[in-house]
């Protein structure tokens, strides 16, 4: 058990210095279940890997407990990691796969046979123990990368998007199993996915990266509800968040935002972030979720200053939900997400009432989210 | 009677079997499989009349035009082969003794050599080890007999002359090995190294119990390719052993058979001779075939 932290972590690759991952701070608790997030290329794996002892560490410090680790060798951090493409080797049965590890630290026979037993237990994995990898389908063979990593209770566990082989049923079964996995042996957890819908259910905190750079760390409410730049609104949420682009103006005491095509007027929650950033008469960015845009009546005759009217392009039916693409003659179509009983035809005017108590501001050229 | 029965019953299976499969053909792959089974037996032929010559009676071995299948088998050319060296005081014993030690030694240095030098070129980004394998490559297109003089001078300032080192040291290097075992490794998953190393594993322990028992099909081919370059290598014994007692099996074979042009009285036990050569070969690869055949499908050769 341990907390981890990193203290202004620096990658460099190559020759010409490229930077894979920037100013990299985190503080991890002990038995904490952080999910580091982000496009392909933003740095995510890197950081793990250093964290692994698998790539060095160019400038700055990881503690595990109260060691720095940056240049001690992988096998005595104390750490364990599932990779994506489960790396079990294939000429050792399962139960040699797992046993491996104990047998290099030369533990006694029969605590093996205990520890690889319980494990096999823990994953219901008891039944393939003497077959060798390839005789096992992808679920079977992540439990049993699973059952590698978890055999010696280490400090830390690592995860490097472990279920990105997986078909997608099973990876929702593998994603809840994993997470009472982790209620269950209590151990610090660094999971490393592209996928945000693994981000925002398995972790206690979630780390948002885009190149290299650390976005957010917040629980998945607060980087859901409150992100802190477009980029992580953006990201964060399918379909993703709505921004149109307009101008802050007053009108008889009200705040409104108008665009080229329509105006709506502001809940008054933002004004004193306007007051205080000056952006009366600046052009901002206002997100707002697909879910908080209504069709239903009453919605719009509580609001009848924020109603936005446009033309239904399409809409895709997703089963509990259907989204609906709507052109408002602006840069991107609005969307908005409604439960299945609304129906509309494709191509007919509709008109939707935006919850204006939702709406996040982004400062258009920091794209930073403004604030009180 | 129920003995015979069964054999009837299996054959006729068998039989079923491939009618089902000529079944499924079309014309072109008809035509193809009668080509390749012609061509086939084809390829056999040196080797049955490598098999037959050396049972050959003098007067069959002489016979024109020449025979494929012997009609008197005998076993005189191996008894002449074995009495023939020994107005040279060395029996071929002796030459079969030296050849089987130097191939011995020859091959399992040249596995471990490979394999120890493929890993790292495979596994470990160090410095220069592209310009270092590309070295290597070229070293597969010079020819042999292009490095006559320099190895001498090096077996000889070695003090290795008339010594098993001297069979062993210079054709221990075996470069398409390496390039065959690092094909091989380069397709075995980074990942499985790094969990190894998470693991604990030491680097020889990584060699030894990851990657050895993963790339074993390129191994056996490495034995093979090891194996017929030390057996069939009679250059060694020309260039660097002055003593007699020390040439190998394939030299003695060559001399036997250089001669001849004006002589008429070794070509049977020269016959023999081939035979004894060939055998092992032949034993070392239908063994390990299986293996050799996934190699070249893995590497890309096939």
């Amino acid at each position: 058990m341990a907390n981890i932290l990193f203290n202004h972590v620096y990658k460099r690759y190559g020759k010409y210095k490229e930077i894979a991952v920037s100013d990299f701070n985190l503080s991890v608790d002990d038995t904490e279940f952080i999910v580091l997030v982000g496009p392909s290329g933003c740095g995510k794996s890197t950081t793990l890997r250093m964290l692994a002892g698998l790539e060095d560490v160019t400038e700055g410090d990881i503690y595990i407990g109260d060691t720095v680790v940056n240049d001690i060798p992988p096998k005595d951090r104390d750490i364990s990691m599932v990779f994506q493409n489960y790396a079990l080797y294939p000429n050792m049965s399962v139960y040699e796969n797992i046993a491996f590890g104990l047998r290099l630290r030369k533990q006694p026979k029969h605590e093996i046979d205990l520890a690889v037993k319980r494990a096999a237990r823990v994953l219901e994995i008891e039944n393939f123990l003497e077959r060798k990898p390839r005789e096992l389908s992808g679920g079977q063979r992540q439990r049993v990368a699973l059952g590698r990593a978890i055999v010696r209770t280490p400090q830390v566990f690592l995860m490097d998007e472990p279920l990105s082989n997986l078909d997608a049923k099973l990876r929702v079964q593998m994603r809840s199993e994993i997470i009472s996995l982790h209620k269950k042996i209590e151990v610090t957890t660094i999971y490393v996915t592209h996928d945000q819908v693994e981000a925002m259910t398995m972790g206690d905190r979630v780390v948002v990266m885009n190149r290299g750079l650390v976005q957010q760390v917040d629980t998945p409410e607060l980087i859901y509800n409150r992100p802190v730049n477009m980029f992580v609104a953006n990201f964060i949420g399918n379909p993703p968040m709505n921004f149109i682009q307009g101008k802050l103006q007053e009108q008889d005491g009200h705040l409104e935002f108008h665009t080229n095509r329509f105006a709506i007027r502001l809940a008054p929650q933002h004004a004193s972030a306007i007051k205080k950033h000056r952006l009366l008469e600046r052009t901002v960015v206002m997100g707002i979720r697909p879910e908080h845009i209504s069709f239903e009546p009453h919605r719009m005759e509580a609001s009848p200053d924020s109603i936005v009217t446009g033309i239904l392009q399409f809409n895709e039916f997703v089963g509990s939900d259907r989204y609906y693409h709507i052109d408002i003659k602006q840069d991107r179509p609005l969307v908005i997400r409604a439960s299945e009983g609304f129906h509309c035809e494709d191509t007919s005017q509709v008109s939707a009432a935006i919850n204006m108590e939702k709406a996040l501001f982004f400062n258009k050229d920091t794209e930073m989210l403004l604030t009180d | 009677m129920s003995l015979f029965r069964r054999i009837r019953s299996s054959l006729s299976h068998t039989w079923s079997l491939y009618r089902s499969d000529f079944r499924n053909m079309d014309a072109t792959q008809i035509f193809l499989l009668i080509l390749l089974t012609l061509l086939s037996v084809f390829m056999l032929l040196p080797l049955v009349f490598i098999f037959n010559h050396a049972f050959k009676p003098l007067h069959e071995l002489f016979l024109f035009p020449p025979t494929f299948f012997v009609k008197q088998g005998t076993w005189q050319n191996f008894i002449d082969l074995l009495n023939a060296s020994q107005d040279t005081f060395l029996p071929v014993t002796r030459f079969i003794l030296n050849s089987v030690i130097v191939t011995v030694l020859a091959t399992v240095g040249m596995v471990i050599l490979g394999a120890l030098c493929a890993y790292p070129l495979s596994k470990h980004p160090f410095p220069g080890r592209k310009v270092i394998f590309g070295v290597i490559l070229l070293s597969i297109m010079i020819a042999v007999e292009t490095m006559g003089i320099p190895r001498y001078i090096v077996v000889k300032n070695l003090g290795i002359m008339n010594t098993y080192w001297g069979h062993v040291l210079p054709i221990l290097a075996l470069p398409v090995g390496v390039f065959l075992l690092k094909q091989f490794m380069d397709q075995v998953p980074n990942e499985l190294m790094e969990a190894a190393k998470l693991d604990g594993a030491s680097e020889w322990q990584i060699f030894m119990r990851i990657m050895i028992p993963i790339v074993t099909p390129a191994m056996a081919t490495i034995t093979i390719l090891s194996f017929q370059t030390a057996w069939g290598n009679s250059e060694t014994s020309a260039l660097f052993m002055q003593n007699d007692a020390m040439k190998t099996l394939p030299f003695y074979v060559e001399s036997l058979t250089s001669n001849l042009a004006n002589s008429v009285a070794r070509q049977g036990v020269a016959a023999a001779a081939s035979l004894i050569m060939f055998i092992p070969n032949l034993i070392i690869f239908l063994l390990s075939q299986r293996k050799v055949i996934q190699t070249m499908a893995h590497s890309g050769i096939k």
